[in-house]
């Protein structure tokens, strides 16, 4: 059996969370009772955080000895496709200014359809310019939402 | 009243109205996209339009998604959005004895009696209790926030250190940016986009959209729809003689959890399935597909619509996460709900209440219909649907302030949301920290301000100082059961959470 479980490891991290959220609390200011400074109430649920996670550790911890053990999180799944759509977010939340919205949602959409759960390539490619010329014609055209220009304009 | 309908039989009004629950139903019938995400989404595209239209317009998408989220949890065994997960229980079971139409058909009716139901209880309570709420300050504000944040964590499943320390995280994130009393900014990174705090809709957005996606496309994306002809939609007399009670019972509940902060949908509409098992002569036929099971929580979590509106509209907080976004949306469209709302702009508060009776009636007259067509929805293949769902997310985002940093915050928040259900924590605690935080901290300050810095101003005022007992009785009552078995001396193990 595992050394740790699932909540002895998030409640550590909540804990190192929690006293650093209360330590950068301190210079912006606690000020006094009957005069509140700027870091009162993020210094109060830093202290919050810490002691939760405190009192969740002991918790789990006790868990533990009863024989709760970790937990496989990733057991029955395809994490990889997570993985593929974080990725692909990431990367179309980077190149959106860059690329324009027109061309970096058809390589967005193309990319999912392809690399998930893999879709014939007639399919990706109408599904890539038609679902970019939908959104641009619903968004950009109708809505007037300000969607980012590429180097060709749109 | 009449000044509501006069504003809520506008042709603009109307069809906003419309498109609202056409929207809402649709989002309900769709797994993985919540009446959250979708209100978050489209509140971008409310912009050009008048406040009174945008509100009618999030506000049907809110029911509607109630009344559509039974679609799928009849039909497919897969609950559309939280509040109908109960549903399956029963309802698929009646599909799968060939009985689908009626349980749509209950569903769809106890829908629109607890809906209206829910419209009529928000007009009679609304008003009295905002005049009351003229009475509260800062000490009774605060305490009421701090008791609604405590209900939703006492509500919460797991442990409920998760759940404070939620709340407690929620609480820090809605910090983040310009201290409203000294001006000065705090934790902003020298990033402009959060000198304004941390969005909240890309928080939710990324939280439930997001992180939906991702833990979906893991598993397999096959799903098979129950082919059946679906008929008989209207229910016969002993279906209504069976479901009748249970609808009017669950119609109380829903409404009831619903007002109080930190409850909504979700819990009524287990606390109904729960209360018909116990009411019933024949418990143990529940989830055999017994119609009360279907027509009970159908009927709560659309009267928890209601309810709902009443702590927004009278005291400005947000009940739910749903109305925290609505919260946001009317101070977008410069509107402050509270107890003011009513006499400022009767206009609104009334036109948003009576819409709702509209909206009830075109929802029942849309989903007996349409059925076939939210079917063949369903049937989209989750492949070609997700990354719509993640570009509508990523637009949302976008166009709020035409930031890539919100687009940045959702996707770091999906991935959040994303762990934090792999590791059993709730995110609406977080949520509603995040939505009452600002508030919560000016309440805070001024009351200490107030008292000259003497914290017990929260427990001498009365109506703060019952808030704070309800409070701390909800904070104390988990160890309760711990204690009991300890003083009967049994080991500490077999003590529950």
């Amino acid at each position: 059996m595992s050394r740790i479980n699932n909540d002895q490891a998030s409640a550590a991290v909540w804990f190192i969370v929690g006293l650093m959220i209360t330590i950068a609390s301190v210079p912006y200011g606690l000020g006094t009772l009957d005069s509140p400074g700027t870091g009162f109430l993020p210094f109060l649920a830093g202290m919050a955080i810490t002691l939760l996670s405190f009192i969740g550790l002991l918790h789990a911890t006790l868990k533990r000895r009863m024989g709760v053990g970790w937990k496989p999180m990733m057991r029955g799944v395809i994490w990889k496709k997570s993985l593929i759509v974080l990725v692909a977010l990431f990367a179309y939340a980077l190149l959106l200014k860059a690329l324009g919205f027109f061309l970096a949602t058809a390589l967005f959409i193309g990319f999912l359809l392809r690399a998930v759960q893999p879709q014939r390539w007639p399919v990706v490619m109408a599904g890539a310019v038609g679902t970019a010329v939908g959104a641009y014609g619903i968004f950009e055209v109708w809505l007037k939402a300000q969607l980012p220009k590429g180097p060709w304009g749109f | 009243m009449v000044m509501g309908f006069q504003v809520a039989l506008q042709p603009a009004n109307l069809l906003f109205c419309f498109l609202g629950v056409l929207i809402g139903t649709l989002v309900g019938v769709l797994p993985g996209l919540g009446p959250v995400a979708a209100i978050s989404l489209l509140l971008p595209t409310t912009f050009h339009v008048t406040p009174v239209s945008a509100i009618i317009m999030l506000a049907g998408i809110y029911y509607g998604a109630m009344y559509g989220g039974s679609t799928t949890s009849i039909l497919v065994n897969i609950p559309g959005e939280a509040a109908s997960v109960v549903t399956c229980l029963d309802g698929y079971k009646m599909a799968r004895q060939g009985r689908a139409g009626p349980a749509l058909g209950i569903a769809a009716f106890g829908s629109f009696i607890a809906g209206t139901i829910g419209v009529v209880g928000l007009m009679l309570i609304a008003p009295p209790l905002a005049e009351m709420a003229l009475k509260f300050g800062p000490p009774e504000y605060f305490s009421l926030m701090i008791m609604g944040l405590t209900i939703l964590t006492f509500l919460a499943s797991g442990p409920m250190w998760k759940a404070l320390l939620m709340a407690a995280f929620g609480l820090f994130l809605g910090c983040i940016g310009m201290d409203t009393l000294m001006g000065a900014t705090r934790f902003t990174f020298d990033i402009l986009e959060l000198s304004d705090g941390v969005g909240l809709v890309p928080v939710v957005m990324g939280l439930f959209g997001i992180s939906e996606v991702l833990l979906n496309v893991e598993q397999s994306m096959e799903r098979s729809i129950f082919e059946t002809k679906i008929r008989n939609l209207l229910p016969n007399l002993k279906d209504w003689a069976d479901s009748l009670p249970a609808i009017l019972r669950g119609t109380g509940m829903g409404f009831f959890l619903g007002v109080l902060p930190g409850g909504g949908a979700v819990i009524s509409s287990f606390v109904s399935y729960a209360v018909e098992k116990k009411v019933s002569k024949h418990p143990e036929k529940f989830g055999t597909g017994v119609i009360q099971g279907v027509a009970g929580p159908e009927s709560a979590n659309n009267a928890a619509t209601g309810g709902a509106f009443i702590p927004l509209l009278t005291l400005g907080i947000p009940a739910n996460s749903v109305m925290a976004i609505l919260l946001g949306a009317m101070m977008i469209h410069g509107m402050q709900p509270g107890p003011m709302l009513v006499k400022e702009q009767p206009g609104l508060f009334w036109g948003a209440i009576t819409s709702m009776y509209l909206g009830n009636v075109m929802l029942l007259v849309l989903n007996l219909p349409l059925i076939g067509l939210w079917v063949k929805v369903l049937k989209v293949p989750y492949p070609i649907l997700f990354p719509l769902i993640l570009l509508f997310c990523l637009i949302g985002a976008y166009s709020l302030n035409n930031s890539i940093v919100e687009v940045a915050i959702m996707v770091i928040f999906g991935l959040l949301g994303y762990l934090f259900k792999k590791f059993e924590y709730e995110a609406a605690p977080l949520v509603l920290a995040l939505v009452l935080g600002p508030m919560l901290e000016t309440a805070l300050r001024r009351s200490l301000l107030l008292s000259a810095g003497d914290p017990t101003i929260f427990l001498t005022r009365p109506i703060s100082a019952v808030l704070m007992l309800i409070a701390l009785f909800l904070l104390a009552y988990p160890l309760v059961p711990w204690l009991r078995k300890r003083g009967r001396g049994l080991p500490k193990g077999e003590a529950k959470d």
